[in-house]
């Protein structure tokens, strides 16, 4: 609590200070009574960031704006499940934020939302991830800075499968076997989140499918990922999957509190888990969904983008170079003091010693081994299409070639308006 | 504005108006007066209320994507994507459901307590409190309650741990639509958190019949009970239950919080307005679509109110006052 | 005006034997406590889990009570940095009293002018009024929201009051009163020579007071209760109200049971004293209101 409060009698300081230099003193006040941190620009900038669960993310972001001297700029620590509708909303407005992170997703780009980033990328390409380039390029323009890589894939309690004589599943059929043999009285064998949709990507992966082909075609309806949903649908009625659990699989507590043998959640619960189980864990990717697919992992994240029709696009994009091309050290903080994930630099992710070692390391390993990263191409609309197919096969028993047929339906239709 | 006389309120009324003002005509100025009393409300009404139901209005004519002043006139392709659109129409059929049920559920049970109430001779007041204290809670913290401790689907909601003592398994209550046990769920939360406020209303429905119809009844030989219930009590209620039935519609027709809240990520269970906020503000971000759908709602919403008001006698009162 | 305390006149009416009359009356007190049971495990919830640690809640076993009553989660809550809890509280405060007063006012005067002032359009007037019920709010939602931007208004008090002073439900539970106002108390005071203003304020108003508090108390609920709005238009955090705190504890990333429940405790609190102090007068209210016709 210390820290915290430590935290804010800075931020005092800092205004009052602020207040003292500035020589037009009214602007500072005004910034003050908005709540605004102290700076001696006059540019205010806005930001939008989801709720983090991790200690301290919140505190660290707002740390990072405040060593900015060239904007205030202003944090909005939006809880995570009002993020998009709170985003996309007031992104019509003129209290529009100046950047915002999300993920990328081509309707921002055709609908000129988001500004073209390509020069401030441009000089360190060669450092990022390629695919992560990739993702975010769009007719060979870049649109959004990667901050953060973050693989998910399984977590298992080393104990409970030994005592369980359960060897770590390599397909999807090993995983049922595992997960009924794991179940027992109060602890479920299996939770991938109570709606299952933390998997969706895995599964089309994991049946050697894709989302849209080169072409922006539909990929993903397969033989393969129609037996993949048959088999979940088996899965969700087997009575071994947690259900109805308070916290969603991005949160390991199902995991830690031990509602649950093996859970779906992603690399930044690391540090969490570890406190809660010291070495009692293990990693492993998605398995094959049928014995032709290839286990997968899927490379979500966050990048940052510059709202283009905000008022200040090119001071924001300023701020978006000097935190997440120029200041590395703040990036590797980001990256790796809260939860972990991995930065998406070439030359931070190799001296980030704390992924170097453990399940960490192991976590790395599966991020480039088996990740998949997001297709710009599959949009907000499409993502949701395709959970509706696992809420309609999955949790209803709607057969999955009917449900494929529908998300098609829609899918078609974004493309249309898309790509013409 | 008005604001400024709000201190008249607290003044206290002379016993005789000081005979030097002037004596108002009352019919001459009585259309100046209707705007003086009614303009403050009107004009919020036409700028918060109106203004934007007509801008959904327009919206829902052209292709309105990731905006809101388009430019793209697209006709009625809005309107046919909608009524073509299973989730739509689904949703509307969910709301029929729903409503169909709730309505007379909520009728029923918040006049049971009332009556169970207004027979106390004792501890009424506390009783009645009791009831009635649940309408002081939100939605969001109902949902709360709900999802996280009651409902929740693990070893440590209550009602797993309660049919635990009785050794059945965990349920899933909110995660598994197979059985529908969510409807069980947003039921009972909309159920504890409404009826109070209509026991209060049939309470005071109760005890504005007059005691000597009771005593007419019982000399005729009506056996207390259900008798004097169904011939006496039932048809006194009638305005009151026609107020209630029309309240509960509104409030049906009004779901979002709870579904919102406890069915996230569903295909199911879905009211109309809980598809229309997705439609318009969750991912797609179709403005056109949604406000289509948002006409069509409104319709559909005017034509059961007045189908209704037709039925049961709702508003003929009025004119006849 | 009924006086609701009293003993009920159905009582007079059973005439049965004494024996049948205790046996109902145990069914009668049976069935009472068991449905106000029910009604109470909400709330007991909400203080077993706002004074517990997680542990406690989350464990193999159930508790009914915390072993030892965690009154530091109150603290906590309120230490919390990245929630402003306290200021929201009063930020609800200011926003319920202010919506109250305003709807009161606003909608009262409309209410009264429909329902008693001649003009030749009241009836049409008042169809346009009756016709808001039917739209559902969430429906304009978005161009609600764009248009008090537009105005400057996020963040402010003023854009989360002023778009919620115009309900055409209240406008028409006022009128409906009205039109059950006695008329020889206004016609006493336009002999005296009041116009409908002063008759207004010196004669309805002041015998209307259980209705207005009836009203109030409504309306003060509906306002301290809010949520769609308030989340939009509380960008800032300094700008949040009670319901937006709540659900940000609620979607977070993290679940942390026993702030969540302690917020929701102390977000119920104020209001269940508004309740016990107010109920009296609400009832009485609603038992004037045109509601029973």
């Amino acid at each position: 609590m210390s820290a915290l409060s430590n935290s804010t009698w800075d931020r005092r300081n800092v205004l009052r200070a602020a207040m003292g230099l500035a020589a037009a003193g009214g602007l500072a006040a005004c910034g003050g009574n908005n709540g605004r941190g102290g700076g001696a620009s006059g540019v205010n900038l806005t930001q939008y960031f989801h709720a983090y669960g991790e200690q301290g993310t919140e505190q660290a972001i707002k740390r990072y704006a405040k060593a900015y001297d060239k904007a205030n700029v202003t944090t909005q620590w939006i809880t995570s499940s009002d993020f998009e509708s709170k985003l996309f909303a007031t992104l019509l407005t003129d209290k529009a934020p100046d950047l915002f992170e999300f993920h990328p997703q081509i309707q921002l780009v055709r609908s000129g939302q988001v500004a073209d980033l390509t020069d401030l990328v441009a000089p360190v390409k060669s450092d990022f991830n390629p695919a992560d380039i990739t993702s975010h390029t769009v007719d060979g323009k870049i649109y959004g800075v990667r901050m953060i890589d973050d693989p998910q894939f399984f977590f298992y309690r080393k104990s409970l499968l030994e005592q369980a004589k359960v060897e770590v599943p390599t397909t999807l059929d090993e995983l049922m076997e595992a997960a009924a043999k794991l179940t027992t009285g109060k602890v479920k064998g299996l939770y991938m989140g109570n709606d299952l949709h933390s998997v969706n990507d895995t599964l089309i992966w994991s049946a050697g499918a894709q989302h849209l082909d080169a072409k922006n075609e539909i990929a993903y309806h397969t033989d393969g990922v129609v037996e993949g949903l048959k088999k979940m649908r088996k899965l969700f009625t087997s009575g071994d999957l947690l259900l109805g659990a308070p916290t969603e699989s991005w949160d390991p507590s199902s995991f830690t509190q031990g509602l649950c043998a093996i859970q779906f959640c992603g690399m930044w619960a690391m540090p969490a888990i570890q406190e809660a189980l010291g070495d009692d864990w293990g990693v492993f990717p998605f398995p094959k969904t049928v014995d032709s697919g290839k286990q997968s992992v899927y490379n979500g994240g966050w990048s940052m983008f510059v709202n283009a029709k905000g008022k200040n696009v090119d001071a924001a994009k300023e701020y978006v170079k000097w935190l997440w091309i120029d200041q590395k050290k703040y990036q590797e903080d980001w990256a790796t003091s809260y939860g972990f994930h991995i930065p998406p630099r070439a030359s931070l992710a190799q001296s980030a010693t704390k992924l170097k070692s453990g399940n960490a390391a192991e976590g790395v390993r599966l991020f480039n081994e088996f990740g998949h990263f997001d297709n710009i191409g599959w949009t907000q609309a499409m993502r949701t299409a395709f959970e509706d197919v696992f809420a309609n096969s999955v949790r209803k028993d709607m057969d999955p070639e009917a449900a494929l047929d529908k998300c098609d339906t829609v899918v078609n239709r974004e493309l249309k308006k898309l790509f013409g | 504005m008005s604001v400024t006389k709000t201190p008249d309120l607290a003044r206290p009324a002379p016993a005789k108006a000081s005979p030097a003002r002037p004596r108002r005509g009352l019919r001459g100025s009585a259309t100046l007066n209707f705007w003086l009393f009614t303009g403050p409300f009107l004009i919020g009404l036409a700028i918060f209320i109106y203004a934007p139901i007509l801008w959904s209005v327009w919206l829902s004519f052209f292709d309105a994507r990731f905006t809101v002043t388009p430019d793209k006139f697209i006709g009625f392709d809005n309107y046919t994507y909608m009524l073509t659109n299973d989730d739509f129409v689904g949703s509307l059929g969910t709301f029929t459901v729903f409503a169909a049920f709730i309505v007379p559920t909520t009728w029923a049970f918040s006049l049971g307590l009332a009556l169970l109430v207004n027979r106390l001779r004792f501890m009424r007041a506390f009783f009645r409190s009791v009831f009635f204290l649940p309408t002081a809670c939100s939605y969001v913290a109902a949902s709360l309650i709900w999802k996280m401790s009651i409902f929740s689907g693990v070893r440590f909601g209550l009602m797993n741990t309660v049919l635990g003592w009785f050794g059945i398994e965990n349920i899933a209550w909110l995660a598994d639509p197979n059985p529908p046990w969510y409807w069980l769920v947003i039921v009972s939360a909309r159920l504890w958190l409404q009826s109070g406020f209509y026991m209060i209303l049939f309470l005071a429905a109760l005890q504005n019949i007059p005691g000597e119809l009771y005593e007419a009844a019982a000399i005729d030989g009506a056996k207390p009970g259900w008798q004097t219930f169904r011939h006496i009590t039932l048809p006194q209620l009638r305005a009151t239950s026609t107020a209630v039935v029309l309240l509960l519609l509104i409030a049906a027709y009004q779901a979002f919080d709870e579904f919102f809240n406890l069915l996230s990520k569903t295909t199911w269970g879905r009211p109309p307005l809980v598809e229309l906020y997705y439609k318009a503000l969750g991912e797609s971000q179709d403005y056109g679509a949604g406000s289509a759908g948002a006409v069509i709602l409104t319709v559909l919403i005017c034509v059961v109110t007045l189908f209704q008001g037709r039925i049961m006698g709702f508003g003929r009162g009025d004119e006849s006052k | 005006m009924p006086q609701l305390d009293e003993t009920p006149p159905t009582r007079r009416t059973r005439r049965g034997g004494r024996g049948r009359n205790v046996m109902s009356s145990t069914g009668l007190y049976f069935a009472t406590a068991v449905a106000a049971f029910l009604f109470l495990v909400p709330f007991y919830l909400i203080l077993r889990n706002a004074l517990s640690t997680d542990a406690e809640i989350t464990g193999e076993n159930w508790q009914f009570f915390p072993t030892d009553l965690q009154w530091g989660n109150i603290g906590a809550l309120f230490d919390d940095s990245s929630v402003p809890f306290a200021r929201s509280l009063w930020n609800s405060t200011v926003v319920a009293v202010l919506h109250t007063v305003g709807v009161l006012l606003i909608c009262s005067l409309a209410g009264y002018g429909l329902a008693r002032i001649p003009y030749k359009h009241a009836n049409k007037i008042f169809y346009v009024v009756l016709g808001t019920l039917m739209v559902p709010t969430a429906v304009t939602f978005v161009p609600s929201f764009v248009l008090v931007s537009s105005l400057g208004w996020v963040d402010t008090y003023r854009g989360l009051i002023i778009p919620g002073l115009f309900s055409g439900f209240t406008c028409f539970l006022f009128r409906q009163y009205f039109l059950g106002f006695p008329k020889e108390l206004e016609e006493a005071a336009r002999v005296d020579g009041l116009g409908y203003w002063g008759a207004y304020w010196r004669v309805v108003v002041p015998n209307s007071l259980n209705f207005f508090a009836a009203i109030a108390t409504i309306t003060f609920i509906n306002g301290w209760n809010a949520f769609l709005w308030p989340l939009v238009i509380g960008q800032d955090p300094s700008a949040w109200t009670v319901q937006v705190a709540l659900s940000s504890y609620t979607t977070g990333q993290t679940v942390v049971f026993h702030q969540i429940f302690m917020a929701t405790a102390i977000s119920i609190l104020p209001l269940l004293f508004v309740f016990l102090f107010l109920q009296r007068w609400l009832v009485q209210g609603i038992a004037q209101t045109g509601i029973k016709g």
